[in-house]
């Protein structure tokens, strides 16, 4: 059935063109949309439900909030006038995050904040007491050495533990 | 096995020596007899033991935090000796921050992580500055005595170079912008003859500013700042030298060529001399026009007309010269 209906747009489409090549400038002609729906106005927001999911400051306040009642997670000079290196301060950003989830896996309490002074990359974060310390300070010299050689540039880590996640309010 | 052999041998050695090693001794050396012998048994298929799983061994508790021992009077400086993010533990203030619920509070210090988002400046404290200042006062020199002012500064080092240094954050500190250099110099300052003054504003077109009288040169066509440096400097010297020579070819120089006005042999000054002929030969016959044009130069009119066309010419229109100029020409008219 998707199948027939994809098909028979991508004819009707064909058909369209053509015909707006025949000389119908009134006839236009959409493509199609093959990328998961993402709404701006759903982006970040964790819908209110029964009372029982705790959240924390970060998850409760939506991305409205941010210059408002939030700061910013990631702090560095590259969108600032004239100066060069958006892209890839975001790009190490993603991967910076994502590879400490993955190392920290079911540690971290909260988001990753990333401040750059110079040329080294400070990680900032908040974990959980899960694992033993010294297997903490294997992981954080593992991360940093690693982040180091790959971006060339120093990266430090700053760890704060938690018994608990820090809750801001239940939805 | 070996662990009562160890026993034994143990106690023949503190028998047969008449030494008590102890109570102590002897039941550190039990326990570590007993605690090897649970480890060291094996299975059959070769995987060792886990230590025994039922109620676990005491998670460690967390010591105090930093601040419990903090004293009043403490070096702060220790504390936070450089930049680095906001610790709750380290830092004795009952802070709070963040937005707060219904009914609330803002959130504590502690697992907060929008104080750990800001930047704070703990580490700049007056007490750190001091230290800093104390630090680096070695390497300073004196400022010195004789360049007091603005004029003694100018006089003694009359090339002024700027160029701007960038600070970033990223994987690269360098910036391209960083070559560009900047040289200033009051072309007062240079020794040029009038010749080569004219000569110099002449080659160097829109670098000069008449205003200020001053010559600047941007360089940024060298890849560091070192070389747009040297080529400055290598511009200048080339521009002096460059306008203290005559060439051949600046004798045609023309009239349209001229930075200023000379009422000499100009239009103006024919036109003035032959009206003032036609006004005179009414009154005289035939006479030697070298010397009728000498005397006709040589009256204050005359020459008050010429200062005042070449002050409107020079200067531009304004009600002074204007007025300078109507007084000039109703004097010489008689009028």
């Amino acid at each position: 059935m998707a199948a027939s209906l994809t098909s028979r747009c991508a004819m009707l489409g064909a058909t369209i063109r053509r015909l707006s090549i025949g000389g119908c400038p009134s006839l236009e002609v959409r493509g199609i949309h093959s990328t998961a729906i993402c709404y701006k106005n759903r982006a970040a927001r964790i819908r209110v439900g029964k009372g029982d999911r705790p959240l924390n400051y970060e998850q409760a306040l939506h991305p409205h909030q941010i210059g408002h009642r939030k700061g910013w997670l990631s702090a560095h000079t590259s969108n600032l006038h004239e100066e060069e290196g958006a892209a890839d301060r975001t790009v190490e950003d993603v991967f910076i995050r994502r590879f400490i989830f993955g190392t920290f896996h079911g540690c971290l309490a909260n988001e990753l904040v990333i401040k750059r002074r110079g040329n080294i990359i400070v990680i900032c974060a908040l974990m959980l007491q899960k694992v033993q310390p010294q297997k903490f300070y294997f992981l954080i010299g593992y991360t940093e050495t690693l982040l180091s050689h790959f971006y060339k540039c120093p990266v430090k880590m700053e760890i704060q533990t938690l018994e608990k996640k820090a809750v801001y309010k239940y939805v | 096995m070996s662990a009562s052999t160890m026993c034994t041998t143990a106690l023949s050695f503190t028998r047969t020596n008449g030494l008590c090693l102890g109570n102590y001794a002897l039941s550190l050396l039990s326990r570590t007899a007993t605690y090897s012998t649970a480890l060291s048994t094996n299975n059959g298929k070769g995987f060792p033991n886990r230590p025994i799983r039922g109620p676990r061994r005491p998670k460690r508790e967390s010591g105090a935090p930093r601040t419990e021992k903090m004293l009043e009077n403490q070096d702060w400086t220790a504390v936070y000796p450089s930049a680095a993010p906001f610790k709750p533990s380290a830092v004795p203030l009952p802070v709070r921050m963040g937005y707060p619920v219904n009914r609330g509070v803002p959130a504590e210090k502690k697992g907060n992580l929008e104080l750990m988002k800001i930047p704070n400046f703990l580490h700049l404290t007056p007490a750190a500055i001091q230290k800093h200042c104390d630090a680096l006062k070695p390497f300073c020199t004196e400022w010195p005595a004789s360049l007091d002012s603005d004029a003694a500064c100018e006089e003694h080092f009359p090339i002024q170079l700027e160029s701007k240094e960038f600070v970033s954050a990223g994987s690269s500190l360098r910036n391209p912008k960083t070559r560009v250099v900047t040289l200033k110099v009051k072309l007062s300052s240079l020794n040029l003859d009038e010749h080569a003054r004219k000569k110099m504003v002449k080659l160097v077109d829109d670098r000069y500013c008449k205003e200020t009288d001053t010559l600047t040169i941007v360089t940024e066509s060298c890849p560091l700042r070192q070389q747009n440096y040297d080529y400055a400097m290598y511009l200048l010297t080339v521009l002096y030298h460059e306008s203290w020579k005559t060439e051949v070819w600046e004798a045609e120089k023309t009239r349209a060529d001229m930075e200023e006005y000379h009422w000499e042999d100009s239009r103006s000054q024919k036109n003035v001399l032959d009206t003032l002929r036609r006004m005179r030969v009414t009154s005289e016959g035939e006479e030697d026009p070298g010397a009728v044009r000498e005397e006709l130069l040589g009256q204050p009119e005359v020459q008050e007309y010429r200062e005042s066309v070449t002050r409107l010419k020079n200067e531009g229109e304004t009600e002074e010269t204007m007025l300078q100029y109507r007084e000039a020409v109703k004097k010489l008219l008689n009028v």
